[in-house]
């Protein structure tokens, strides 16, 4: 599935772009390859763009360029809060 | 006195980092503002003298990374290449530094000498989060110095370190990321290849080789003319063939996804993150500031509030200042013997340039907020909730920051729209951006509803006016985007910076940079323009004006009416005969000659010439209309403006609102001409561009008048 087809509160990790998509370059750089995980956060008041949360970053996408991540479910939580899983570094006491 | 040395360093860091605060810290009071050479993105350059040396530092712009994406990627590029700075200071954000990282990656790869600064380093202490600035330091090979420009924290450390650095103090491994077996083999043999063509010696051959595996076309330009280029190219296709055969992707993605391997690795060596129990600031605005049903209000409100704070703040300093350029020409006044001398001095200069300088309160507050805005890192919220309607008129949310730039000046905005990767998007957006009224058209619309409206509807009409030049860019941009600038739009893939505080210094010393703009064109087009107007609304003179006008008044004297009559009737006569004068002049004649063409918005002559004189800046509209109505006037000290022209024939609140009208949507100032030329690369772009406004502003401000004289 693509990441604009999640659905708010929803958790995915990133499997890889289209590769003819015009925003690859952009999204690499941003942090979204294989492997990152994320959590859609929100879509914004008028139903575009999406907003997403992973490594400590919040990225804002229209569906449009959402379309062109490919992504595999990976749970929910149900909030609007960022998952505090998924970020780099080791966590410590919990 | 020995000349100092000198150390060359290049600030370098994603947006949001802190860097430009980091930049204000170091460098204090020795900064000045420029452009990078052939582009219009900003350059800010200062220097600090420490331990002997002289230190100057070159804020280059933000940037995530160093791929050619975007004008910003590339300068910052194209100066580490072209100017090799001593070393580079990567300032990165300590609070999120996995994200930062990759332009780290890509310095490194670069091979220049780095210094890495971890910025907000007393957030990443509240925070509770652990950096182990030794271990960073091993991994990444270069000095790690701990940093808060906030608290003014680590500077010294900086400073010492970058001395340390140049005498070679400090030794920088230069450390190189490690790609995957087959990656790595292709670069070390393109480099090879590289090394024996000399004309590419300025640039360093391993840099080289990963941008071509990365399909960097900047680089490929560079390499393709060159005999070697077929046995690259050879290389570069086996090697493509094996990444997609082994990871059925690109060498692009596979070199940026093992920089993304390496940052882990480095994070989960060196950084300890606490498990965060609460919800962060930013999240806990973000759930009522972005929330589905108060978003949109909330963004209104905020825009509202900054123009609020701007006009309510600003009008007592406005006042003050007028009061002070009223003094200064009554104590020139009598100074001045010479009649021509003292009506150029007083009406001319200190008029004209004092009736611009006293909107300067208004423009500092308006950008005390757009930098506040800015810099917490609301602004590019705002893009996200207006996305949607941008995307809708063809435009991209981040045209909104240029946009509401638009609303402090069109020069900046207009540079502002660099960020817009489409040029179809950049097109449309710099063409409305003169449609968002600029601070120099704000002085017209204050003097006009002021002068009109009663003090509680005022603000509401001058909103109006700001709305309406909004509606109007915005359906323009949809006819462009529709007809003339048919294209694919750029994405919308952006950060939300989190929130912050920013700090005082670095929002006043933007708002402070825009101020000194505005100052600068008051000193010089400014005061060219007023000095013109008064030669043109002057020359030629007519002597039989004056001799007729001493024929009356000796008629009147020797009447029989009382004094006091008899001086009602002498100033009647001498206002005519200034109008007379007037009227004869270069000036006079100009707006003679398009008195038809203006006269169905309501407009005299007398506004044609203010239109005309408006081309050299807007807010010479206004200090012309005080030019043109003071010298109408017998009495020298002329009173306020507002009254006269409340009082004259020719206006009413329809002329004034008609004229509010064409003054937010006709052809822009020349700076902004000048400007625009640039940015959009042909005159006849600007040609056809100005045919239009004019067109539109016409229209509207016909339909204005016809409108307001129906319900007015």
């Amino acid at each position: 599935m693509v990441l604009s087809e999640l659905k708010v509160g929803e958790k995915a990790e990133v499997e890889g772009l289209l590769a003819e998509s015009g925003v690859r370059r952009r999204i690499l750089d941003m942090g979204l390859v294989k492997g990152t995980k994320f959590k859609v956060l929100r879509v914004a008041p008028l139903g575009d763009p999406v907003e997403i949360f992973f490594k400590g970053m919040y990225l804002s996408l229209r569906k449009n360029e959402a379309a062109d991540v490919l992504v595999r479910k990976i749970g929910e939580t149900g909030d609007g809060a960022p998952m505090r899983e998924g970020r780099g570094g080791r966590q410590s006491g919990s | 006195m020995g000349m100092r040395r000198e150390i060359r360093v290049a600030l370098a860091g994603n947006p949001n980092s802190g860097k430009s605060s980091l930049f204000n810290g170091l460098t204090g009071s020795h900064q000045k503002v420029g452009n990078f050479s052939g582009v219009t993105i900003e350059k800010y350059e200062g220097y600090v003298d420490h331990q002997g040396y002289r230190i100057r530092f070159v804020d280059l712009p933000g940037t995530y990374s160093l791929t050619p994406y975007s004008p910003e990627e590339l300068v910052t590029r194209k100066f580490l290449i072209e100017e090799s700075p001593d070393m580079v200071v990567n300032v990165v954000e300590g609070p999120n530094l996995e994200r930062n990282l990759l332009l780290t990656t890509q310095l490194m790869e670069m091979e220049v000498d780095l210094l890495v600064a971890i910025n907000m380093y007393d957030e990443v202490e509240e925070r509770g989060i652990e950096i182990e600035t030794e271990q960073l330091r091993g991994l990444l090979g270069c000095p790690v110095i701990p940093t808060s420009a906030k608290k003014k924290q680590g500077l010294e450390a900086l400073l010492d370190h970058v001395v340390r650095v140049f005498e070679g103090d400090i030794d920088i491994r230069k450390n190189k990321l490690g790609f995957r077996p087959e990656v790595d083999g292709a670069i070390r043999e393109i480099t090879g290849l590289l090394r024996h063509e000399p004309d590419l010696s300025r640039f360093n051959p391993h840099w080289l080789a990963i941008k071509l595996l990365e399909n960097d076309r900047e680089v490929y330009g560079l390499v393709r003319d060159y005999p070697l280029w077929l046995k690259v190219e050879r290389v570069l296709q086996r090697v493509l063939g094996e990444t997609e055969r082994l990871y059925r992707t690109d060498p692009e993605v596979v070199i940026t996804e093992d920089r993304y391997a390496f940052i882990r690795g480095v994070m989960q060596e060196c950084v300890l993150t606490p498990g965060e129990g609460r919800v962060s600031l930013t999240d806990r605005i973000d759930r009522i500031v972005l929330n589905r049903v108060l978003g949109l209000p909330i963004f209104f409100f905020i825009v509202w509030l900054v123009f609020q704070l701007t006009f309510t703040l600003g009008t007592p300093l406005m006042d003050g200042l007028d009061l002070f350029f009223g003094t200064i020409a009554d104590a020139v006044s009598p100074l001045l013997v010479n009649e021509t001398l003292r009506s150029v001095i007083v009406d001319g200069v200190i008029a004209g340039v004092g009736g611009v300088l006293i909107f300067l309160p208004n423009i500092v507050l308006l950008f005390l907020g757009l930098s506040f805005l800015e810099a917490s890192g609301y602004m590019a919220r705002a893009a996200f909730v207006v996305d949607k309607v941008m995307h809708r008129f063809g435009l991209h949310g981040k045209s909104f920051i240029p946009l509401i730039t638009g609303f402090g000046c069109s020069i900046p905005a207009i540079m502002a729209t660099r960020t817009l990767k489409s040029p179809s998007d950049r097109l449309a957006t710099i063409m409305i951006i003169p449609f968002m009224s600029c601070g120099a058209k704000l002085p017209v619309h204050i003097l006009l509803a002021g002068a009109f409206f009663e003090p509680s509807v005022a603000g509401n009409v001058v909103f109006g006016i700001y709305m309406f030049g909004v509606v109007v860019g915005l359906l323009s941009a949809l006819l462009m985007k529709k007809t003339v600038l048919k294209s694919e739009s750029e994405p919308f893939v952006m950060e939300l910076p989190p929130y912050r505080w920013p700090t005082a210094r670095s929002v006043f010393w933007q708002s402070n940079i825009k101020a000194m703009m505005y100052v600068r064109k008051a000193g010089t087009i400014i005061l060219l323009a007023v000095l013109l107007i008064w030669v043109a609304s002057n020359y030629p003179k007519n002597p039989a004006i004056d001799a007729a006008l001493e024929r009356q008044i000796a008629t009147i004297e020797a009447g029989e009416l009382s004094r006091g009559a008899k001086d009602v009737a002498i100033a009647d006569a001498e206002n005519s005969a200034s109008a007379e004068k007037l009227e004869y002049s270069v000036a006079g004649r100009a707006g003679r000659l398009m008195e038809p063409l203006i006269r169905p918005l309501g407009f005299d002559w007398r506004i044609g010439v203010a239109l005309v004189t408006g081309l050299a800046a807007k807010e010479v509209v206004v200090s012309t209309m005080g030019t043109i109505y003071s010298l109408g006037e017998t009495d020298e000290t002329s009173p306020e403006l507002k009254t006269i022209l409340k009082n004259d024939p020719v206006f009413d609140r329809a002329t004034a609102l008609s004229l509010m009208v064409f003054v937010l949507l006709y052809i822009p100032c020349v700076a902004a001409i000048g400007v625009m030329r640039k940015e959009v690369g042909t005159w006849q772009a600007v040609a056809l561009y100005s045919g239009y406004a004019l067109t539109a502003a016409w229209v509207f401000s016909f339909l204005t008048y016809r409108l307001a004289n129906l319900f007015l």
